[in-house]
């Protein structure tokens, strides 16, 4: 029995859990409707079908015109988790040696230079989208998986985060480890990583849902039907001359299953590593 | 913890060899050219026409994003050939952007003589091409007759007047139906045009002939307006932004019109020809479909803007050839055959659009549908613009300002005002700014005294 005191609030969380919910119910209930009463409000299907699946997937012709679709979502799904992966991969490692440094090793104007960089956070991605793709150019990663994972392997954010949350590692732990002779290597590998493992695993999960959610840089680096990820693939769907609502729906009750998944596992990580991360400065 | 990085890094190398051992080759030896265009089903029909009709050659689609398009071709990297609206290229030509036309076009068969009169100004610039017609297109009212039956409202007439369409609207509207459903008498798809075409009615133009002064504060323009506002508020046969809201899932303004006319809730929209092109996806409107010329002001005839889907050339194409190859082939008569069979519009050669029974299609067998095109755009209007202002921008304060008024934050005689006046400074602005655009004013102002604006 919840006390009196608690009944508001907890309508009021009720309330707030419909608000949020509403639309992916929304979406999960236009993701079965049938392209004749996809436009309609209501949110449960009168006559529900689960043939939009594969129809999405291309197993089976689009029931009203009587023709495959032709998308490539399976391999969309597959460059979606591959790029997201490797931008996960890439960017806690080298967050985590960049927040050792910031954190584990004194060296001249250290904190300047982690300002400095700190400040890149506030340059909005727009103003840097011409001078980054013209890098890409010129390496010519353009139309190529190493430009979607490359230029997000470095994080000014997972630096940051890590940063504070090596600060609360206690140097005497460093110090023992010098004295048995470890190096700053072996001090990072040994002593820092799996102490900061909650840490390590909250940016994981940031840098994964970022990464696998991401829609404007794979947009602008990709031309290659192939190589597209599922934000940009599913553009395929919608367009100017009738939107297939039913099926951008299917799409996207597939493509969110990775992000549902991960965030139900790591949830306690998450949460934990983000209050750790946020205790000290 | 390390060996956990290792595992994940050894996972990383074997998706990555996955990922690039299954990615197919490019076919061949053929010139491939990269075709920014918008997501339309046709595109695929329209590049293997391209390709049996020039062997060795190919043509791909992908997706023309306006920003993607910028960012590409400011970097040396964008599409060969590109979707361009009267808006966008103006602005991209005088980025530098785009491949002058002129002459190859005259060798080539694909100069602005070789399409509809309507929409040639739009093909240049200064007196330039930089495009070339992919579809051209000229609104007209579509109608579900079914609806028009459902509630005993007589089906529009060629002639009718605004008048007309209201009283058939709130006919609509107010009289019960036989099936007992309720519709929306017109789906308002997007209101930039149907306030253009209204412009257009009233007989009023975005500027002045030299295109130094915007003529959205005239008398005709602000009737344009306050027409607009009429048929949302006063007669009601155009939803207001809440009753949109309300009535559509996606919840988008605007965003759901055509969806409304298609699953049968809306009687009539104004729309182009291209409609058709997913008529297969809404079987409810097969043998109900039917089009009428836009309504006319009393004493004037039935007209609207024209519009077209221009293709431009990237000034940087590693393939100016193959891509000039891509134009000539627009004005072919197997591309017009494939735009006549897919519905996409019209053809950019007016010799495969020159009636209605040239334009029937399976989907739409019907001649007289398609004469209602025919029609439309033969009396239709050039597209207006201004050297000195960018044609998008103008583009997005229209679509503000109506915003407004659908809102109810201006009258629409104040919303006509202050869009005049924002366009006006921005144009004094641009002028002052950029040398080569005050030496075309100085010359437009020169001409315009030796030959005054009626």
């Amino acid at each position: 029995m919840l006390p009196a005191r608690s009944i508001p609030r907890f309508f009021l969380l009720c309330a707030l859990g419909f608000a949020l919910s509403a639309p992916f119910f929304w979406m999960l209930g236009a993701s079965f409707k049938p392209r004749a009463e996809v436009e309609q409000a209501h949110i449960v299907p009168r006559e529900p079908t689960a043939l939009n699946y594969p129809v999405v997937l291309d197993l089976l012709p689009d029931p009203v015109t009587g023709v495959y679709l032709g998308v490539r979502f399976g391999r969309w799904y597959f460059n979606s988790i591959f790029v997201a992966m490797g931008i996960t991969l890439f960017q806690v490692l080298t967050s985590a040696m960049a927040a050792y440094a910031f954190s584990r090793i004194e060296w001249p104007g250290r904190d300047k230079v982690f300002l400095l960089y700190l400040g890149t956070m506030m340059i909005p991605g727009v103003v840097t989208m011409i001078p980054n793709f013209q890098l890409m150019v010129t390496f010519g990663f353009v139309n190529t998986y190493h430009g979607l994972i490359i230029p997000a392997a470095f994080s000014a954010f997972g630096t940051f985060l890590l940063r504070q949350f090596m600060l609360s590692i206690p140097t005497s732990l460093d110090e023992a480890a010098t004295i048995d002779g470890a190096g700053h290597w072996r001090i990072f590998w040994d002593v820092i990583v799996p102490l900061a493992r909650p840490g390590l695993i909250a940016l994981c999960i940031l840098t994964f849902l970022g990464a696998y959610q991401s829609f404007f840089w794979p947009l602008v680096m990709l031309q290659d039907d192939q190589l597209l990820t599922m934000p940009v693939g599913m553009l395929r769907l919608d367009n100017s001359y009738g939107r297939q609502t039913e099926l951008i729906m299917a799409a996207t009750v597939m493509n969110i299953i990775p992000l549902i998944v991960i965030f139900v596992m790591f949830q306690r990580f998450l949460v934990k590593g983000l209050q750790l991360g946020g205790v000290k400065g | 913890m390390k060996y956990i990085f290792l595992a994940a890094f050894l996972v990383f190398l074997g998706l990555f060899a996955i990922a690039t051992l299954t990615l197919k080759p490019q076919d061949g030896d053929d010139v491939v050219l990269r075709w920014a265009t918008d997501p339309n089903p046709a595109r695929d029909r329209q590049s293997a026409g391209f390709a049996r009709a020039n062997p060795g050659f190919q043509v791909v689609p992908e997706t023309g994003d306006p920003t993607k398009l910028l960012v590409q071709c400011a970097t040396g990297v964008g599409p060969d050939v590109m979707d361009l609206s009267e808006a966008m290229m103006q602005s991209m030509v005088q980025a530098g952007l785009l491949m002058d036309l002129t002459e190859v076009a005259k060798q080539h068969g694909f100069d602005p003589s070789k399409t509809f009169p309507a929409i040639r100004d739009a093909l240049t610039v200064d007196g330039r091409q930089y495009r070339f017609p992919a579809n051209v297109n000229a609104q007209a009212v579509l109608y579900n007759k079914a609806i028009f039956d459902d509630h005993g409202v007589p089906y529009p007439r060629e002639g009718w007047t605004w008048d007309d369409f209201v009283a058939a609207g709130r006919a609509i509207a107010e009289r019960p139906s036989k099936s007992g459903r309720e519709h929306i008498p017109l789906a308002n798809s997007y209101p930039n045009d149907l306030f253009s075409d209204l412009l257009v009615a009233h007989g009023g133009r975005y500027f002045s002939e030299d295109g130094l002064t915007s003529r959205l504060d005239s008398p005709e323009a602000v009737a344009a307006f306050q027409h607009y506002h009429d048929l949302m508020f006063k007669h009601r046969v155009l939803p207001t932004p809440e009753q949109s809201v309300a009535m559509s899932s996606q919840g988008g303004w605007g965003s759901g019109g055509i969806n409304w006319f298609a699953s049968g809730d809306a009687a009539m929209i104004m729309i182009g020809r291209w409609f058709i092109l997913q008529a297969e996806n809404f079987p409810g409107l097969r043998g109900h479909l039917a089009a009428v010329r836009l309504p006319r002001m009393p004493g004037q005839p039935s007209r609207g803007f024209t519009r077209a889907r221009g293709v431009a050339v990237n000034a940087r194409t590693r393939h100016p050839e193959a891509a000039v190859k891509f134009l000539a082939h627009l004005n072919s008569p197997e591309y017009g055959r494939s735009i006549v069979e897919d519905g996409d519009s019209m053809p950019p050669n007016p010799a495969m659009a020159k009636d209605g029974a040239a334009l029937a299609n399976p989907g739409v067998p019907d001649a007289a549908f398609h004469q209602v095109f025919v029609d439309a755009i033969r009396d239709a209007v050039p597209p207006d613009s201004s050297l000195f202002v960018d044609a998008s921008q103008v583009r997005r304060w229209t679509e503000e300002a109506l915003g407004r008024i659908e809102n109810r934050v201006v009258t629409p005689g104040q919303a006509a005002k202050e869009l005049a006046s924002e366009i006006n400074r921005a144009i004094a602005r641009n002028i002052e700014r950029q040398p080569q655009l005050r030496a075309r004013a100085q010359a437009s102002k020169a001409r315009l005294q030796t030959h005054p604006e009626p």
